[in-house]
């Protein structure tokens, strides 16, 4: 009897253990995601595929603000990601020496262009773009029209500010306000510190194109102005007092669908929650960040990306190949693109779905209509969320009390803080 | 006599049993990270397996840091603050509660409760608090710095008078009931009997909550990440930033984990020198409780 | 007579002058209670407002505070608990056994242990943060159930020295006895010495409870928190989470998580505080 018990136990064991072996012997994916918004999809993108071929995949998102520490302390680990998001030139240069060279793999092979391919100084292909975005100014037409206003009307900063103090100045008679809440907490600041600091870095880099092939060491601030304006802009004519958006905790998204704001800057990965929000793509379009340049009406989206692959050259070689399948399945399987795409964006690959999202298209039109496209320069921040943690600081102390002394801080944070981040990280 | 040796070594034969498994899991948990952390303060490393000997490459470094010269004098400033405070109004509260007041009880469960309170948590509920209070001024706890500093202060007082009382009201329930009858009976008051008896016989006591409460300061680390994290920031003219509610611990661990990987090595050396630092205040308690002992 | 009526009535006014302070004390508290029945907009504006009229959010805020932040609520509220027990009982059995062997066995290795015990007391965690979360991740020991190990290693040290410290003076003859009757080491110890030790043992227990319960770092660090997240990460994790925080939901959150540890100290108390006086008085 008992020998007959010991025996089943035995079986179970190996039974139990047998799956564990075979799988590891295949390989396994572990992607270290650093976009929390899409998570979600991402999970589902993994099941689908663990469902479909058995590979166990491991999707792990760090908290927003946190990728770069998350990164490094996974990295030490003995199931470090194999898959990582190396998402612009400065990361490639610190990771280099961990990425797997893409040259040549049916991945790279996939892309439809080559204008999101991230190269270490010795010409290894470490990173390639998975998708590319765009960003701007979100503006509701419905409400703009119940102001009195047409899309067509803003075509450069003066006429932005008209409308935007023309609504704030019949505020309580409209029901709405120009722009959403700024909040400076952690959940909200990137969009100011990541994206609208695009429209500096790019004029910059169309003056001095030659600086911005690589990550520059300094930069001049020159475009600093047009950045307050724009700024000023938004927290003056907002759902919210300048003074409180340091502590944060608004729902600028929840603000902007239900009406009570015309302008809410974001990407177009907001498209899904506005759309779940009960919005209609009719009522939606995205315009450029007017900030007072000459010759803005041409202007265009800020269009980039930083999901960038990259893959662990310390995984062991199973693994590797996990992930380099799976890379390509999900950019080349109709269904799992298809979720990509409509959450991320736009998949620069041959055999990926079309996306449908209206702010894509806008993008789209504006660079069909002879539009410049702001690529992203923001990509090139040195220790991003060092960078930006002062940034933060430095802008909270305007908004709290707005005068040229505190912009010149402001001023500083961006473009000394670049430098000494820049010296920091490369030094 | 003979029965201890032999005791001795039969318990010997058990050593895999009683020691064994402490010792194991002592060397996992701080024998071999000390020696390695102590190892690669002395090395350029982004993660542990790949280094390079630097020498003291690193300490060179952190002491040029301005952030964290900086934060270590804002820590001792905060510490010596909190010391004083926490302390004055933890002894103040244990002596009130002693003197057999009605619901004392009562009084002293509700001023201990907040230590049952993690940092995180804490830090949560007084950055809601502040934010609530500060935001009709206009102001908050991460714009303001000298907010940010005693908002912490407040916090760590609201915390931690209840832990030092309890060992006050321990040291004070100690002091000899006929010395205190012998003052009474020469016509001492009781601010006399207060500093002429009372205190002197709770010496111990005070100096445990004394130093309790310095490594306490030194070491804070949680509340300080959950209040205010550092913000705000004075942002140099050459574009450095200063973290001004940062303390020495949060200081480290940012240097390790938020900025550019390359100055973790720098990271570990500050981690060397912190502990030099608070084992330096250890040692110097030992060596206090040592000399009043042989007074006594 | 005269004197002794106005000493009665200063420690009147001192009784009602505590009382008022621990009002004031509890205050914090309150504010946790009262702001997670309030829809979000009213924290942030009316903190200190009564949650009445449009501002009541019901139990909504306590089921949303259960799953929100992409972790539930519950999990962690189980992994701390499980992560807590486990070491409380782990830290409690093998420091108090070794102090025991330590004590009675009193050879070069043993003071050399109990040296290097004392040594780790003063040692904050950052010197080791780095190197043993690494070791902590080579070894396995980065989930619930491994990592009581961790918190062994690096919390022995104080457990070790109270429990030296009260074994000292135990008499040697009641062992002695023991072993007059037959009974070898390990009878001895679990029969014998540890009921004796069960008023440390309490202590010791308290301050473990208190320590990982509470503790943020290690865990945050050693843990795989993808997977396994104790209340203060789960916590810490919602400020830097995408999107809106709910402050009605966090706080609800909080109130939950602090409920038990309320519950537990008014059951406990005596112990709690006899606990904190001794680890105090000897660490």
């Amino acid at each position: 009897m008992k020998k007959t018990l010991a025996m089943l136990l035995v079986l179970c064991m190996v039974v139990a253990l047998c799956p564990a072996a075979f799988a590891a012997d295949e390989g396994s994916v572990y992607w270290l995601n650093f976009k929390p918004e899409s998570d979600e999809a991402l999970q589902q993108i993994a099941a689908m595929y663990t469902e479909e071929t058995g590979v166990e995949v491991k999707v792990v998102t760090a908290a927003s603000g946190t990728y770069n520490q998350t990164l490094t302390s996974e990295m030490d680990k003995s199931d470090a990601p194999t898959l990582f998001v190396a998402g612009n030139q400065a990361a490639v240069d610190e990771w280099a020496d961990y990425c797997y060279d893409l040259t040549g793999t049916p991945i790279a092979e996939e892309l439809n262009t080559d204008a999101y391919m991230l190269y270490d100084e010795d010409g290894k292909l470490c990173s390639i773009g998975y998708c590319y975005e765009c960003y701007g100014i979100i503006t509701n037409k419905a409400l703009l029209k119940e102001a009195g206003y047409e899309v067509s009307d803003i075509t450069n900063f003066e006429s932005l500010k008209a409308v935007a103090e023309d609504i704030t100045a019949r505020k309580d008679e409209l029901g709405f306000s120009a722009f959403t809440s700024a909040g400076m907490d952690g959940s909200s600041s990137w969009r100011f510190t990541g994206h609208l600091i695009n429209l500096e870095y790019y004029y910059e880099s169309v003056d001095d194109p030659e600086a911005w092939t690589s990550c520059p060491a300094t930069i001049t601030g020159a475009y600093m102005d047009n950045y307050r304006n724009l700024w000023d802009l938004m927290i003056n004519n907002s759902t919210v007092a300048p003074s409180e958006l340091a502590t944060g905790g608004f729902d600028a998204q929840a603000e902007f669908a239900n009406g009570e704001a015309v302008f809410y800057s974001q990407g177009n990965w907001e498209w899904s929650g506005l759309a779940d929000k009960g919005m209609k793509a009719e009522d939606l379009t995205m315009i450029p960040y007017y900030c007072g340049v000459e010759g803005e009406e041409m202007a265009g989206l800020n269009c980039g990306t930083e999901n960038y692959w990259a893959v662990n050259g310390d995984a062991s070689e199973e693994d590797i190949q996990a992930t380099l399948d799976f890379m390509y399945w999900l950019v080349t399987d109709a269904e799992a693109s298809r979720i990509a795409v409509d959450t991320f964006g736009v998949m620069p690959y041959t055999n990926s779905a079309v996306s449908t999202n209206p702010f894509l298209a806008n993008a789209n039109e504006y660079a069909s209509n002879g539009h410049y496209t702001m690529w992203w320069a923001t990509n090139y921040q040195p220790n991003v969320d060092a960078y930006r943690a002062a940034v933060v600081s430095a802008m909270n102390e305007y908004n709290n009390n707005p005068s040229d002394e505190t912009w010149a801080t402001v001023e500083t944070a961006f473009v000394d803080g670049w430098a000494v981040q820049y010296q920091a990280a490369n030094g | 006599m003979i029965n201890s040796t032999m005791m001795r070594r039969s318990l010997r034969r058990w050593f895999a049993l009683f020691l064994l498994p402490m010792v194991a899991a002592f060397c996992i948990g701080f024998v071999w990270p000390f020696l390695h952390g102590l190892f690669l303060s002395f090395c350029k490393f982004k993660t542990t397996s790949k280094w390079t000997w630097v020498g003291i490459d690193n300490y060179v470094k952190a002491f040029a840091d301005e952030s964290f010269r900086y934060s270590f004098t804002y820590t001792a400033v905060f510490a010596i603050v909190s010391l004083v405070l926490i302390n004055v109004l933890a002894f103040a509260v244990a002596y009130a509660l002693t003197q057999k007041i009605r619901g004392a009880n009562l009084f002293r469960t509700v001023f201990f409760m907040p230590n049952l309170i993690g940092g995180i948590v804490l830090g949560y509920i007084w950055s809601m608090i502040f934010d609530g209070f500060l935001g009709r001024y206009g102001t908050s706890i991460i714009t303001d710095s000298t907010w940010g500093f005693w908002g912490l202060i407040i916090l760590m007082c609201w915390q931690q008078i209840g832990y030092m009382m309890i060992i006050y009201i321990a040291g004070l329930q100690a002091v000899p009931e006929d010395m205190l009858e012998a003052a009474r009976i020469d016509g001492a008051t009781p601010w006399q009997t207060l500093w002429k008896v009372t205190i002197p016989n709770v010496m111990p006591s005070i100096t445990i909550c004394m130093f309790l409460t310095l490594t306490n300061g030194f070491k804070l680390f949680d509340q300080n990440l959950a209040l205010t994290g550092g913000l705000p920031y004075i942002i140099n003219p050459d574009g450095t930033s200063v973290h001004t509610t940062e303390m020495l611990a949060l200081n480290i661990y940012n240097t390790f984990y938020g900025q550019n990987s390359s100055a973790r090595g720098v990271a570990q050396a500050k981690a060397v020198l912190f502990f030099i630092l608070v084992a330096g205040i250890g040692l110097a308690q030992l060596s206090a409780t040592r000399k009043k002992e042989v007074q006594q | 007579m005269n004197n002794l009526s106005s000493a009665k009535k200063i420690k009147t006014a001192v009784s009602i002058f505590f009382a008022v302070l621990c009002v004031i004390y509890v205050i914090p508290v309150f504010m946790v209670v009262l702001n997670s029945f309030k829809l979000n907009t009213f924290v942030k504006t009316d903190t200190f407002a009564w949650p009445g009229g449009e501002m009541f959010a019901g139990w909504d805020n306590f089921i949303k505070g259960m799953t929100f932040g992409n972790y539930p609520f519950y999990k962690s509220a189980l992994y701390s608990l499980v992560i807590t027990l486990l070491s409380t009982f782990l830290i409690i059995m093998c420091t108090s056994m070794a102090a025991w062997y330590i004590n009675r066995v009193n050879s070069l290795f043993c003071k050399i242990v109990y040296f290097a015990c004392v040594f780790s007391m003063v040692v904050p965690f950052q010197m080791v943060m780095f190197t043993l979360s690494k070791t902590a991740d080579v070894l396995k020991l980065n989930t619930p159930w491994t990592i009581p190990i961790v918190y062994l290693g690096f919390g022995a040290g104080l457990a070790v020295f109270m429990f030296t410290g009260f074994v000292k003076s135990i008499p040697l003859e009641i062992e002695e006895a023991a072993n007059i009757d037959g009974c070898g080491p390990v009878r001895t110890f679990f029969l014998v010495v540890l009921p004796m030790l069960k008023p440390t043992m309490i202590s010791v227990a308290i301050l473990e409870i208190m320590w990982v319960w509470n503790d943020y770092l290690l865990p945050y660090l050693v843990l795989d928190i993808n997977e396994y997240r104790t209340i203060p990460i789960h916590v810490q994790y919602l400020k830097g989470s995408y999107g809106t925080v709910d402050l009605g939901a966090t706080m609800a959150l909080i109130l939950m998580s602090i409920i038990p540890v309320i519950v537990f100290y008014l059951t406990c108390q005596k112990h709690i505080i006899k606990g904190v006086a001794a680890g105090a008085v000897k660490g």
